[in-house]
């Protein structure tokens, strides 16, 4: 049957007449709150509260509540003492491997897989990335973080980006390898390489998060400054010399609403059944290497062989060469490590931002694999060219500054 | 009979713009070193934690900006959201302060044999003195009054 061009009209009168209706719109109190959360004046002042709101809340559940407030007490008072006496033969090998240190009064500096493994994972790590993964669904549940992607979409358009690039760096602070899958959120080739790239290099994950808090408390503001200037420094270099196009994107910006407590649920029980079951076993994985490589003198060797980069260069102790081995498979881990030895607390600072910035830990390498390996190799190339002229500008700063 | 409702909002709200202001300033000025730290009745500013008394400060100085600058003509409901989100500003670093109280008031102290407190190491935890976001906190609640009594919920 052919329709003439009034009658194909007709028909979408009558069928719009049936599907739309036109009423009057009336400004709730709900819009305007919405509105003055994007506008820069009032938003970014709600951005600062949300934000220390998140971290706040992090570092009480995490640090105060769990780990300082149950998990120590049990590892280091309970668990250590009952491994270290139950264990046989304390000179043994195994015994070097799984339970570590003979003498040590602490888990984090016994380093056996079964004292600083099971004590890294389950009493550090776990808090952190349940509560960050719990204040992060409720942000994206809310509202909030369509909002937060158009406050920051002018600063991340000076280095390229746009804002929702927001997302994967928010989500690569609870773990890198979620970040690395949500770039394909951005358009262009350039951005995904550059945004992955930048997780890779600049971003912390919670693990590294926690750990750092454990270890260096009082110093994460510095690191976490060396690290967002790095992110913006590097950006803005990598927009202007890799190829390709910045487009401009629309973001549909939804109202706020309460966030739904079955949805949160789920979304938390699968982000931590997927720490649990993926970052677990690298964590006691690790552990066993780096015990295996230093009864192996690989380690030594390494700090020997890397000795005048790392004293001269960047300004650090020649065995932070065995943490940063550690670091590939996983961060957490090496930072733990660090805690072992023997430096200044501007060395500690620099130390932290270097296994922070030198190479992804192995799970988001393989991610990124599979994002393409020539990316790969590129981002890796990146990061090496990084870590070596940032590492030796971090180190010229303490010395300016008289630290080191 | 509205009007003067209206005008004791602006007057109530504007002392408690004027507050947060100062308080949030206060802060930061502790923060920086200028004094060793305040102690006044139950309110304690003591200034030993950038995160919590910079960073915290300046978003309760934020607050009150945002209430002062909403209180005029707080009938408008722009003007009004303003005052009720400066509030929640000022209620998220108040709100911060009780959770981490709650957070380490649970455990047992690291000397004791326990791993929970007992119930008097648990409120204990709550004993004054506070911080001034705490301490304005009960005050500001006055900006969920008038949403809810100005039908702003209902059309929510």
């Amino acid at each position: 049957m052919t329709m003439s061009e009034s009658e194909r009209w007709l028909l979408v009168d009558s069928i719009a007449g049936q599907v739309i209706s036109v009423g009057e719109y009336r400004q709730k109190i709900g819009d305007v709150l919405g509105e003055l959360t994007i506008k820069p004046l009032t938003g970014i002042p709600v951005a600062f509260a949300v934000l220390y709101a998140f971290w706040s809340v992090f570092g009480s559940f995490a640090g105060s509540l769990f780990t300082d407030g149950f998990f120590v007490k049990f590892f280091d008072n309970y668990f250590l003492p009952w491994i270290q006496s139950a264990w046989p033969d304390p000179a043994s090998i195994h015994y070097f491997l799984f339970v570590g240190d003979p003498l040590a009064t602490n888990s984090f500096e016994a380093f056996g897989v079964l004292t600083s493994g099971l004590f890294v994972a389950i009493g550090v790590v776990l808090p952190a990335v349940f509560i960050f993964y719990l204040m992060m669904s409720l942000l994206e549940d809310s509202g909030y973080l369509p909002r937060l992607a158009v406050l920051v979409d002018t600063v991340l358009h000076k280095i390229g980006l746009h804002g929702y690039a927001i997302v994967p760096t928010i989500l690569g602070l609870g773990c890198n390898v979620p970040a690395v899958t949500a770039t394909r959120i951005l358009e262009t080739k350039k951005q995904r390489f550059m945004m992955m790239t930048l997780i890779a290099i600049f971003i912390p994950c919670g693990a590294q998060l926690g750990i750092m808090m454990e270890v260096l408390p009082e110093s994460v503001g510095y690191v976490m400054l060396f690290l967002i200037t790095g992110y913006f420094v590097f950006g803005y270099i990598l927009s202007k010399i890799v190829p390709g196009e910045n487009p401009e994107i629309l973001i549909d910006v939804p109202p706020y609403h309460m966030p739904q407590w079955s949805n949160l649920s789920k979304k938390l029980i699968v982000r931590t059944k997927g720490f649990l079951f993926n970052a677990v076993p690298f964590v006691l994985f690790g552990i066993l290497l780096v015990n295996l490589l230093y009864l192996g003198g690989v380690i030594q060797w390494l700090s020997e062989l890397l000795a005048p980069v790392f004293v001269t260069w960047f300004g650090v102790p020649k065995e932070t060469a065995g943490a940063l081995v550690a670091a590939f498979l996983r961060k957490d881990l090496a930072v733990a490590q660090l805690s072992n030895i023997a430096m200044t607390q501007y060395q500690m600072i620099s130390s932290v931002v270097l296994i922070s910035i030198y190479f992804p830990c192995v799970a988001t390498f393989v991610v990124m694999l599979k994002e393409g390996w020539k990316e790969l190799l590129a981002a890796v190339g990146v990061l090496f060219a990084v870590a070596f002229v940032y590492g030796g500008i971090i180190h010229a700063i303490g010395i300016l500054l008289g630290l080191a | 009979m509205s009007d003067t409702k209206y005008k004791l909002y602006t007057v109530y709200f504007g002392v408690i713009g004027i507050l947060a202001t100062l308080l949030g300033l206060a802060d930061i000025l502790v923060q920086l070193g200028i004094s060793g730290g305040i102690e006044s009745g139950i309110m304690q500013i003591s200034g030993d934690d950038f995160f919590r008394w910079a960073w915290g400060g300046l978003v309760v100085l934020f607050g009150g900006i945002l209430i002062l600058s909403g209180c005029r003509d707080i009938k408008d409901m722009h003007q009004f959201s303003k005052v009720l989100l400066g509030s929640v500003m000022v209620w998220i670093i108040a709100g911060c302060d009780i959770f981490a109280m709650i957070c380490e008031s649970i455990p047992a102290p690291a000397d004791a044999p326990g791993f929970l407190n007992s119930f008097a190491g648990f409120t204990g935890g709550f004993a004054p003195p506070y911080a001034p976001a705490v301490i304005l906190l009960p005050f500001t609640f006055a900006a969920l009054l008038m949403y809810y009594t100005e039908g702003y919920a209902k059309e929510d």
